[in-house]
């Protein structure tokens, strides 16, 4: 399964708050380049204001200063934060007649405020500095970064950048924001060079919204790749023997391992309703003692390990 | 000071947090808290979970807030003076209204709501959400109806963002800037604005094509009437916030804890001079159960399947222990130089108990006791 997904051009990676994304995300690009594939793990800024903001993926894959710029962190894996000022100015380099424009453009405060100020112009600018990566080459004419994973922006947010092509072709549908935008949904629509992965915890509510997102996205005709189930936590009991604790409990009353025993059920009964319902694969991953790199790593050699 | 008596003094208090960490439901705990000590309480949501909507008895597309009946909210005890309102925010609903409001004429404001780009720009909600939230937030406070506001803010992957988005905007509709964007005989100046007003005409012009740059300017020229208003309200927004008694907590999940990002936010509230009020660490084993260990089960198992059970019992209890510890020891490190007034207070776990009034309210004791 995840051969098929090293064969994508770009893999987004989803889910609401909290779930794990940027550990995962890290970890798929430390297995995709542990199967030999070039990566570019890519993350969205924050806001324009605080480009000193922590970013938890570029510290977990040992990125000090995490910028707009490509910066190659291993062999194989290079890493970079996409800044809407970032797109805007490639944008405008590409749409204005002169080079110089673009730039005297940017520097005018007016425009940077106008640029930061309306939503939409953010998040297209995030989208077309990606676009922009995804296309670049290499002198052989082979793409640069054959294999993009993108840390997406809790839900919320990944949701309106789902949204947002359409919003912006239902008022420009000409023009250039119209052709780029264009040319991104071809990129973002085609099931065998994008594909989403959602990630999520075994807990009931974080699966429903799971599967409202996964359709969500389905409108937006975003393929989905696989869902992800993240955190799960090993099963201790031998057969029968949780039935059998239900009846000693029932008789001697409450004991400590009750807050952990209905993590499990919840859990167990999460993977079930996933696995069930999702229209898409289903990779799960462990629940894990370790933190920050470590955890990255071990992740990756389960990855790369499970059975395909 | 406690949490007890932040509900009790304040008179807006801001939840901010990471994605999904518990915002809205704190919210809403804080909410019935502090009405059932006896405040009039408007609770303002985005987006709750659909169960949290349910056991509050909320309706989508509500205008108005909508009142907890006083036997729900008092369910339990004698019924008290306190009162509790709840609104789930529409932007769309706040965003008609600040245009109708500050509009000089009905059909100006007419103008405004029918353009389409007025509905494109509401539509897309990012950001958007954050702006309504800030203007919902002035109305009600300008009505002076309640003694405290409790607000929700939108799932951001930045705690802060909810206080950006207004002054990117106010920034932005600073005059001089705004009437660069503005059909040419609204506009004024002398040759330096010409000049970047016809470098800005052209750079849109070769963005957005000429006939969507003539629509978008004859937008701004229609809006522009409403932005003094807007920013006025934007300022005293800011006034209000960082008022003595306003109060920001930050929402946090023992998981996405991380004390980097926890410190970052108290030091960006410093840095725009918000009373930062401390931390509702959500979701924690922090607190004791009081219950026996599982070994004491061994002796009355009776066969292999038992046996292995307690077993198994045994093995979740050291991991909840572990867990429990780590819950613990984060609730003291968020505890650590706290400011004066500050608080650090665990929140259960609360298991599928939040599925009625009830659940709300001992979420709301639990963390205003703790
Ligand atoms: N499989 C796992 N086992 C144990 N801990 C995990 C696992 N996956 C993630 N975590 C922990 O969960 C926390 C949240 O993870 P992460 O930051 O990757 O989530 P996120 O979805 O990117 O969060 P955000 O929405 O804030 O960006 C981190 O502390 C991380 O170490
Ligand atoms: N103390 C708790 N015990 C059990 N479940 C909880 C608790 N707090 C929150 N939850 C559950 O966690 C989920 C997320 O909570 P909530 O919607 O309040 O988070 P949020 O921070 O507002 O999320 P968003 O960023 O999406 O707005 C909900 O399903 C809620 O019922
Ligand atoms: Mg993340
Ligand atoms: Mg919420």
């Amino acid at each position: 399964m995840l051969d098929a997904l090293w064969e994508r051009r770009a893999l987004l990676v989803s889910g609401k708050g909290g779930v794990g994304k940027t550990t995962f995300a890290a970890a798929l690009a430390r297995a995709a380049v542990a199967s030999g594939r070039r990566v570019l793990l890519a993350e969205v800024e924050v806001s324009p204001e605080d480009s000193e903001s922590p970013s938890p993926l570029a510290s977990l894959v040992g990125v000090r200063s995490p910028s707009a710029r490509v910066s190659e962190v291993s062999p194989g894996l290079s890493y970079v934060r996409l800044s809407a000022i970032e797109g805007q100015r490639l944008f405008l380099q590409e749409v204005l007649p002169v080079r110089l424009m673009a730039d005297a453009a940017l520097r005018t405060r007016a425009l940077r405020r106008f640029l930061e100020a309306a939503p939409a112009l953010r998040e297209m600018g995030v989208l077309f500095q990606m676009l922009a990566l995804v296309r670049r080459t290499r002198p052989d004419g082979g793409p640069l970064y054959p294999l993009t994973v993108l840390d997406l922006p809790a839900t919320g947010h990944a949701l309106a950048l789902a949204a947002l092509p359409d919003a912006l072709l239902s008022v420009m549908p000409g023009g250039p924001i119209g052709r780029s935008v264009r040319e991104g949904l071809e990129l973002l629509r085609n099931p065998t060079l994008t594909g989403a992965l959602l990630v999520t915890l075994p807990e009931p509510l974080p699966v429903s919204e799971t599967l409202e997102l996964a359709t969500a996205i389905g409108r937006h005709r975003i393929p989905l790749a696989a869902g992800v189930l993240n955190r799960l936590p090993e099963k201790p009991f031998p057969p029968e023997g949780r039935a059998a604790v239900e009846r000693l409990l029932g008789t001697h009353g409450p004991h400590q391992g009750q807050r952990a025993l209905a993590r499990l059920d919840r859990a167990q009964a999460a993977e079930v309703r996933l696995a069930s319902n999702l229209p898409a694969p289903l990779l799960t991953l462990p629940e894990l003692p370790e933190h920050g790199r470590e955890l990255v790593e071990r992740l990756a050699t389960h990855l790369t390990g499970a059975p395909s | 000071m406690s949490l007890q008596s932040l509900l009790r003094e304040k008179r807006v208090l801001v939840l901010c947090g990471a994605g999904g960490v518990g915002k809205t439901t704190t919210a809403a705990a804080l909410g019935v808290a502090a009405a059932r000590a006896g405040r009039k309480v408007l609770v303002l949501t985005i987006d709750p979970a659909r169960r949290l909507a349910e056991a509050m008895g909320l309706t989508e597309g509500g205008t108005e807030p909508t009142p907890i009946p006083p036997e729900r909210l008092y369910a339990g005890t004698e019924v008290g003076p306190g009162r509790l309102d709840v609104w789930m925010l529409e932007p769309r609903i706040v965003f008609e209204r600040m245009v109708r409001r500050l509009s000089p004429t009905p059909e100006a404001a007419r103008d405004i709501l029918d353009n389409r780009l007025y509905r494109f720009l509401s539509d897309l909600v990012a950001g958007m959400q954050e702006y309504a939230a800030a203007e919902a937030l002035d109305g009600f406070l300008e009505e002076g109806h309640y003694e405290l506001v409790v607000l929700d803010t939108p799932p951001s992957r930045h705690a802060l963002d909810f206080l950006e988005a207004p002054g990117r905007l106010a920034r932005f509709l600073d005059d001089r800037i705004v009437s660069l964007f503005l059909p040419e005989e609204k506009g004024r100046g002398g040759r330096l604005w010409r000049k970047t007003s016809q470098l800005l005409g052209s750079v849109l012009g070769s963005i957005f094509g000429e006939s969507f740059t003539q629509e978008m300017r004859a937008f701004m020229g229609a809006f522009s009437g409403l932005f003094s208003g807007i920013r006025e309200r934007a300022e005293r927004l800011r006034g209000r916030l960082s008022a003595e008694d306003a109060a920001f907590l930050l929402v946090t999940s023992p998981e996405s804890a991380s004390l980097q990002e926890v410190g970052y936010f108290r030091d960006m509230l410093h840095e725009r001079r918000l009373p930062f009020a401390g931390y509702v660490l959500n979701r924690s084993w922090a607190r004791e159960d009081g219950l026996a260990h599982p070994e004491a089960l061994l002796r009355h198992a009776e066969d292999e399947a038992q046996r292995g059970g307690v077993e198994a019992l045994i093995h979740l209890a050291r991991h909840e222990q572990v867990r429990a510890d780590a819950h613990r020891g984060l609730l003291s490190l968020l505890a650590e130089n706290l400011p004066t007034g500050a608080v650090a207070v665990a929140a259960p776990e609360s298991g599928s108990e939040l599925e009625d009034f009830g659940g709300l309210v001992r979420l709301g004791e639990a963390l205003a006791t703790s």
